[in-house]
């Protein structure tokens, strides 16, 4: 069962919007975590790791694209799920981010059923 | 230059799904013209390029926006909200009416970039993009109470 989550958007308010969205969901975490950008996400996974991350897209001083990247690089983070929450819903971007090693996709707007069906298979 | 009803289509279908999944409002088009918002607005604004570019943005008055973020955020009416959460709440909302307007007119845009949502206030203000820039302009109420206008500003691109 995974236990900590990690929501990674420039946007606090979208980080709310989120939290309260994976509880609607009926989807429980032991430990959440926040981050307002890539950086700020990284030094935090490389203290201390969690079991799945939310991750913007457009962010600036770093994109969810290159968050994806560097976490994969992470031995420590090497279990940890990454799903891409984001307005962009091109194919192409998708498919290159789940090359990079995201885990899955939600696109915005969304309801707490969509978060049901993505996480649900990766806390197991 | 691509059809203007294309994007008024993609425009109010685009608002449509966001609100009701994300602010839990429905929104049906305004036949009036006439009706204006009154006094200060806030205005979130997106800009996009590629085969086209300009901006798309979204209006409304103080109060409608603190009602979208109260939604949004899952709070009681009466709990307080400061002036960031609503203007956070009103750019989230502009880049996700922006994110779902690019994916419906996609076909005739092809690939949009976007940037990231800024937000002012102010009275009676609205983007300009010069002579040569069409503007699609939808205006919606909110569960029959507050108007809100979204609108498609752009032109073929340069380049």
């Amino acid at each position: 069962m995974a236990k900590s989550l990690m929501i990674v958007d420039d946007s606090a308010t979208m980080r709310k919007i989120i939290m309260r969205t994976v509880r609607m969901s009926g989807l429980e975490f032991e430990r959440t975590e926040e981050a307002g950008n890539g950086v700020e996400a990284l030094e935090k996974l490389s203290a201390d790791p969690v079991d799945v991350v939310l991750c913007d897209i457009n962010m600036p001083e770093m994109s969810g694209t290159e968050v994806v990247k560097k976490v994969r690089e992470m031995p420590a983070c090497a279990d940890t799920k990454i799903i891409m929450v984001s307005t962009e819903s091109s194919q192409e971007l998708i498919d290159g981010l789940m090359a990079d090693g995201a885990n899955g996709y939600i696109t915005k707007p969304f309801t707490p059923e969509k978060f049901q069906e993505k996480l649900s298979p990766l806390m197991n | 230059m691509i059809d203007e009803i294309c994007f008024s289509t993609a425009l109010l279908e685009g608002a449509q799904e966001v609100f009701e999944t994300m602010v839990f409002m429905d929104l049906e088009e305004c036949s009036e013209a006439e009706l204006q918002i009154e006094g200060d607005s806030l205005l979130g604004s997106i800009t996009f390029s590629n085969a086209i570019e300009g901006c798309l943005a979204i209006r409304c008055d103080l109060s409608c926006a603190k009602v979208i973020a109260v939604n949004m955020l899952g709070l009681d009416p009466a709990e307080e909200i400061s002036d960031e959460e609503i203007y956070d709440a009103i750019g989230e909302i502009t880049n996700m009416v922006m994110g779902s307007v690019k994916s419906r007119a996609a076909t005739e845009t092809g690939e949009l970039q976007v940037s990231i949502p800024t937000v002012v206030r102010g009275q009676n203000i609205a983007n300009s993009l010069g002579d040569r820039a069409s503007n699609v302009v939808v205006k919606a109420s909110a569960d029959e109470e507050h108007l809100i206008e979204f609108s498609f500003l752009y032109r073929d691109s340069d380049g």
